[in-house]
């Protein structure tokens, strides 16, 4: 028995190994019902755990706001922070230790939990969310039924430009998008770069260039076509998203529109680009991101302190004068496991009271249209917000909304691909297309 | 922070107090047996719970994967081989596998290359030249990978022209008149994952010097003396009398830095985070997880991956222990 030739071990360590997967292939999980998720030990105590993804000046911000009110009700609160969300989230729900309230960055992460959610019928006051901008509020739900919470608003279509220089150059902000082409033209011409751009974000690069192309959909195309195609029920291909992308090659890909040229795109940061708009002469005038550039870690400081004297906004225009689409996103928060004090905090996270001190700090948009404008620290936020409030139809950022492996995946890395030059634009779209996931 | 401290001195003292117990009680048990079955079962009761940590903590796991990268991506469903027939046919995986191969030759190669230079010319100083030296080279083994990419992205980084540049590389480059350029986006003859690799070989190439340092030191002086009488030159002392005697060294360093860009991702990940060609299978495994949420698809990549490694563990196990029936 001891001496085995070598083909004889390697048999039976071949049928040891099949025997192994023999008995244990019936352990797929079960599907659905993964239940339970409500026994979590949060429930007993009255303590209303919160996780969410924001760091830092933000979180502590958002710690402060809520304590006011716990503080007052005598509820205890745990605050998880963590910057990987998304990872942590998705553990801890499979784990079955699920916090009561998680804040969500993006839909499509937060849909992927339907079984495990509670919806906020019972929860959330619908008058309170009445208030709030629609298009926001409709990307809490999952089959018409409201699962998230609005708790904050960003506005994404923004253009930024530096005030003084701009304007004594004679621009004016466009009213249509075709002005915007002709902006574009008209300031390149001076031997200026109209755009400044950078979809750099480490291991999320590629993410401002999505904004880019759905923003463009929804001007050319409408919310009802960007929310078929953000639900896939038009391909990712269609021609219509390359109307838009042959749009933003037009204004952004041309030789000379955008500053240190289209080769520095994808390794230029996003929350510094627009820097250079600061320069004396500015090395390019125009810039469409989020609001949340024009806060520490964006602009440089000596802007952020005369905020409103140096840098002037204009919404990215519609088709016509009359038509005012803002793109967005917001956080989102959803309810695991529901107490009666989750839902006084989900029920203040909804008022108009929430977030007042965090809007006076310049980290804070409310998703309320009722929200006191007085809070909100400059005149340049209170435009921004009135975008969001004003707006004709507002949807949330979609590469949000898809599937993980295109909203975060395929999606950021083609269009990486397509504006650093190695792939052209119908082949990384058609590639996002192709990663779709099937189900 | 009391109640943290206090519960990992419970763990410590509970893990190790358990352990003894539970030694004690295994072993009274045995004792409790005549003399003869006795002999014969207790070695297998003291490896038992060795065993069983074993087996359940990757034994277990390992077939778990295995299983798992034949369903779908919640594990729900069987899909037969449509996960590796997807990933085997998807370019960017293909991209991938190259990208790993070339990884696994260049960086342990190019480390053990640089240990060994480092190790022969630190060996020709007197002790404090060659402790400062060995000292200043083994330092970037205690940094992290996330931390070393930020370095040297101080060393790749591209601004646009009209600023001022702030990666070395570029600002000699425009020092000479050249364009900025972003080295990290330059696929053409892998040019990118090629910089990335010296971002790894440069941590790497400290931790294959200590132990070449010490087999160099191990090699009998005679026998060098011998050489040298025979006269010898230093290059054909180097080549024919050194290095077939701190070969094993040489393979063992090559098959534990090879493990280690095996299972590399972090580099990468930070870096360019898999975008302009430059993926590695770690990383593709992480994307397909939490990314993109297909546990089917990332078992898979795994279960690819370790059909990659096995055959170097085998040539490693079986090179240890011809030297140990030379010995």
């Amino acid at each position: 028995m001891r001496i085995k030739s070598r083909q004889g071990r390697a048999i039976g360590a071949l049928l040891t190994a099949g025997l192994v997967t023999v008995l244990t292939a019936g352990c797929l999980q079960q599907s659905g019902d993964n239940g339970g998720s409500s026994a979590s030990g949060g429930a007993d105590d009255g303590t209303v755990t919160i996780m969410y993804g924001f760091t830092d000046s933000s979180s502590d911000q958002f710690k402060a706001e809520i304590k006011k009110f716990t503080d007052a009700e005598g509820i205890n609160v745990k605050f998880e922070p963590t910057p990987d969300f998304n990872t942590v989230i998705s553990t801890r729900v499979s784990g079955n230790s699920a916090p009561d309230i998680a804040i969500f960055p993006q839909p499509g992460i937060m849909k992927s939990f339907k079984d495990q959610l509670t919806p906020l019928t019972d929860i959330v006051d619908k008058s309170n969310l009445d208030k709030m901008v629609p298009g926001i509020v409709q990307a809490g739900q999952i089959d018409g039924q409201q699962y998230a919470l609005p708790m904050s608003l960003n506005i994404k279509s923004i253009v930024f430009y530096p005030k003084g220089p701009f304007e004594q150059a004679g621009y004016t902000a466009p009213a249509t998008l075709a002005d915007l082409e002709t902006l574009t033209n008209t300031i390149k011409a001076s031997g200026t770069a109209p755009w400044c751009f950078g979809i750099e974000s480490a291991s999320a690069t590629g993410w401002p260039a999505t904004d880019w192309i759905e923003n463009l959909l929804l001007i050319q195309s409408g919310p009802e076509v960007y929310n078929q195609w953000v639900s896939h029920e038009i391909p990712f291909n269609d021609p219509k998203v390359v109307a838009a992308a042959d749009t933003m090659n037009k204004l952004l890909l041309t030789e000379g529109n955008v500053n240190g040229g289209r080769q520095s795109i994808a390794s230029n940061n996003f929350a510094t680009a627009a820097n250079p708009m600061f320069n004396t002469p500015p090395a390019c005038y125009m810039y469409r991101q989020g609001n949340f550039v024009a806060r520490d870690g964006g602009f440089p400081d000596t802007v952020l302190s005369n905020l409103d004297s140096t840098v002037g906004v204009f919404p990215m225009p519609g088709q016509t004068a009359a038509d005012k689409p803002v793109l967005g996103g917001g956080d989102l928060a959803s309810v695991f496991n529901n107490t009666e004090n989750v839902k006084k905090v989900m029920n203040y996270m909804a008022s108009a009271d929430f977030g007042k001190d965090w809007a006076k700090a310049n980290g804070f948009i409310s998703p309320r249209t009722d929200f006191d404008k007085s809070n909100y620290p400059n005149e340049l936020t209170k435009q921004m917000a009135g975008f969001a409030y004003d707006s004709t139809s507002f949807v949330f950022d979609g590469s949000d909304q898809m599937p993980g492996e295109v909203g975060s995946g395929s999606f950021w890395r083609e269009m990486t691909a397509w504006i650093s030059g190695s792939e052209d634009e119908k082949t990384a779209l058609d590639n996002i297309q192709a990663s779709w996931p099937a189900s | 922070m009391t109640i943290t401290i206090l519960n990992a001195l419970i763990a410590v003292v509970g893990g190790v107090v358990g352990a003894v117990v539970l030694y004690w009680i295994l072993n009274k048990l045995t004792e409790l047996l005549p003399s003869k079955p006795q002999e014969l079962i207790k070695p297998y009761v003291f490896i038992l719970p060795a065993f069983a940590a074993l087996g359940f903590y990757l034994v277990y796991p390992f077939f778990q994967t295995v299983i798992y990268s034949f369903a779908n991506r919640n594990s729900t469903e069987w899909v037969g081989f449509d996960n590796y027939t997807a990933l085997l046919g998807s370019p960017g995986f293909q991209t991938t596998l190259i990208n790993t191969f070339l990884w696994i030759l260049i960086v342990p190669t190019f480390a053990i290359i640089f240990g060994l230079i480092i190790a022969t010319l630190a060996d020709r100083l007197r002790p404090t030249g060659e402790k400062i030296s060995k000292t200043l080279i083994f330092l970037p083994l205690a940094i992290s990978a996330v931390g070393a990419v930020a370095i040297w992205r101080l060393v790749y980084n591209a601004v646009p022209a009209n600023q001022s540049q702030t990666g070395v590389l570029n600002a000699v480059w425009t020092l000479f008149g050249g364009d900025p350029v972003n080295w990290w986006q330059i696929s053409d003859g892998k040019l990118n994952s090629f910089l990335l690799m010296v971002i790894l070989i440069w941590t790497q190439a400290g931790f294959a010097m200590v132990l070449l340092s010490a087999a160099i030191k191990g090699v009998p002086t005679d026998t060098l003396e011998a050489a040298r009488i025979d006269g010898a030159g230093e290059g054909k002392i180097f080549f024919s009398i050194v290095i077939p005697q701190i070969r094993a060294t040489m393979l063992t360093v090559f098959i534990t830095v090879l493990i280690g860009v095996l299972k590399t991702f972090d580099v990468v990940y930070v870096a360019t985070n898999g975008n302009f060609g430059t993926n590695i299978i770690a990383l593709n495994f992480y994307q397909a997880l939490f990314v993109s949420r297909n546990a089917g698809q990332a078992a898979a990549i795994v279960v690819i991956l370790m059909l990659v490694i096995v055959p170097f563990l085998i040539y490693q196990i079986r090179q240890f222990r011809a030297e140990e029936a030379a010995r």
